[in-house]
């Protein structure tokens, strides 16, 4: 056989091959026009005790309720697992897919508290776009009681404080997520003239999934101007959030038992240790209904 | 002499061997689980697919972000959880149809493939309905997925909420594809 018949051959075989380029590999090359956003950077509204960039979706209510539970200094307790505990009890709403409020009302220490966040950008897929998510988020309470006595209390207008917060997130794999949050807390009375009504502090917080349903999640926030009439610490916390379903469990071990931004930010007055007095266990269910 | 005229007889055929391919864009596929506990649906309406009557072989290429649930959570999950997206964006389907007449006006055929989810491949057998308006085929159909068979983990507790047997119907109306 000639080198020119075998040429030949080849020849008119390639449109058969040609042809045999796969449909699925045509299909490959369609455009596709929809935007991905990156889904889940962290699993709820809080990473932790403090915010994440997550909203919730339009029409979904969700139903929460938080709670710290600890032990006094004295040693000699006859108090059944802990000494004492608080609780807040939350609803967040959807208004729209970036805009989400809530409201909540915190028991025995009698803080109300409300907020409103919305998405200003979000992290897109594929490394297209802004490489991170960005959620602006204003959150306001009302002290009806003293907790660490900074403030004054003669009308109501002493008693509120008000947190805005800039949450700054990125996705960094399928497992790990990391926030920045710069944050301002002004606080409308102080009793001591050494404390200055307006903070500034920056939140870093983390997630790492372990599977599918539960990431190990920890937070720390630096105040940059710390309160000078009571001593204070960062507020820190770590543990675990665990989603079953329509639940998301979320276990951790902090230094504070309050639950509102302006209140564990500014005001943590135990530093981070296992120590009785010091040592504070946080459980938090969140569920969540589609409307 | 000898290189043009291979040049020639190469492109006649090539455009003799042109087979007419049809496409649809925006092709849905839902899918239900169906369980005491409850049920799930989810729809996809942006299913790309390629038919070519004259080979009778068909593609379909499922964007998995692209499926709509009623509840939003569920959609978050479907993606992170349970299909993985981020890892395996598409689930693809290549076959042909069996004793296809790409002149028949109704018929309902065979087609046998293999279905890719999660990067694994399964050999299927869809039986559907395809009918022929002018110049445009529809066809329809559904098969069982079952969620072992792509290694889809559901955790114990969540077991009784989700089907072992995922029922999958799609429709897809093509139109010619000028590429």
């Amino acid at each position: 056989m000639t080198i020119k018949t075998l040429r030949l051959i080849l020849v008119l075989s390639l449109p058969f091959y040609s042809t045999g380029q796969s449909l699925l590999d045509k299909l490959e090359k369609e455009p596709i026009d929809t935007v991905a956003h990156v889904l889940g950077t962290f699993q709820g509204t809080r990473i932790s005790i403090g915010h994440s960039i997550e909203t919730r979706k339009k029409n979904t209510l969700e139903v929460s309720f938080m709670s710290r539970y600890w032990n006094v200094e004295q040693e000699t307790s006859n108090s059944f697992v802990a000494d004492r505990m608080c609780a807040r009890f939350g609803l967040d709403y959807g208004l729209t897919d970036k805009l989400t409020i809530a409201a909540g009302i915190g028991v025995p220490n009698g803080i109300a508290d409300g907020y409103i966040k919305y998405r200003l950008a979000q992290q897109r897929a594929n490394d297209k776009g802004i490489p991170f998510g960005i959620t602006i988020l204003q959150a306001g309470t009302y002290r009806t009681r003293s907790i660490i006595g900074i403030e004054q209390r003669d009308n109501f207008f002493d008693k509120l404080a008000s947190t805005t917060q800039l949450l700054i997130a990125r996705k960094f794999s399928r497992n790990f997520s990391f926030q920045i949050s710069p944050t301002f807390v002004h606080r409308t009375s102080s009793i001591s003239s050494l404390d200055d009504n307006n903070h500034f502090a920056v939140g870093f917080g983390g997630r790492y999934k372990v599977s599918n349903h539960v990431s190990i999640v920890s937070e720390y926030y630096y105040v940059a101007n710390p309160l000078e009439s009571v001593e204070t610490f960062g507020a820190f916390s770590l543990g675990t959030n665990w989603q079953v379903k329509n639940l998301l469990l979320q276990f951790k071990m902090t230094n504070n038992q309050i639950f509102t931004e302006d209140g564990f930010i500014t005001q943590t007055t135990r530093n981070f240790n296992t120590r009785d007095g010091n040592f504070f266990f946080g459980f938090h269910a969140t569920y969540h209904i589609q409307l | 002499m000898n290189k043009t005229l291979f040049l020639f007889l190469f492109i006649c055929m090539k455009s003799f061997s042109q087979n007419v391919e049809y496409i649809e864009r925006q092709g849905e596929v839902t899918f239900f689980s169906y369980t005491s506990v409850e049920n799930i649906q989810a729809k996809n309406a942006q299913t790309l697919s390629l038919l070519n009557p004259n080979t009778q072989e068909i593609a379909v290429q499922i964007l998995m972000r692209a499926f709509v649930f009623q509840k939003s959570l569920m959609h978050e999950h479907f993606n992170e959880s349970y299909i993985e997206s981020d890892l395996y964006p598409k689930a693809t389907f290549e076959g042909k149809i069996e004793d296809f007449n790409a002149n028949a006006s109704l018929q309902t055929k065979l087609i046998k493939g293999t279905f890719t989810l999660r990067n694994i491949s399964k050999p299927v057998e869809i039986k559907a309905t395809i009918s022929k308006t002018d110049n445009s085929y529809t066809v329809k159909g559904g098969l069982d997925v079952f969620i072992d068979d792509y290694s889809i983990k559901v955790p114990a507790l969540l077991s009784p909420n989700i089907s072992k047997k995922i029922e999958v119907t799609f429709n897809f109306k093509y139109a010619p594809y000028d590429n």
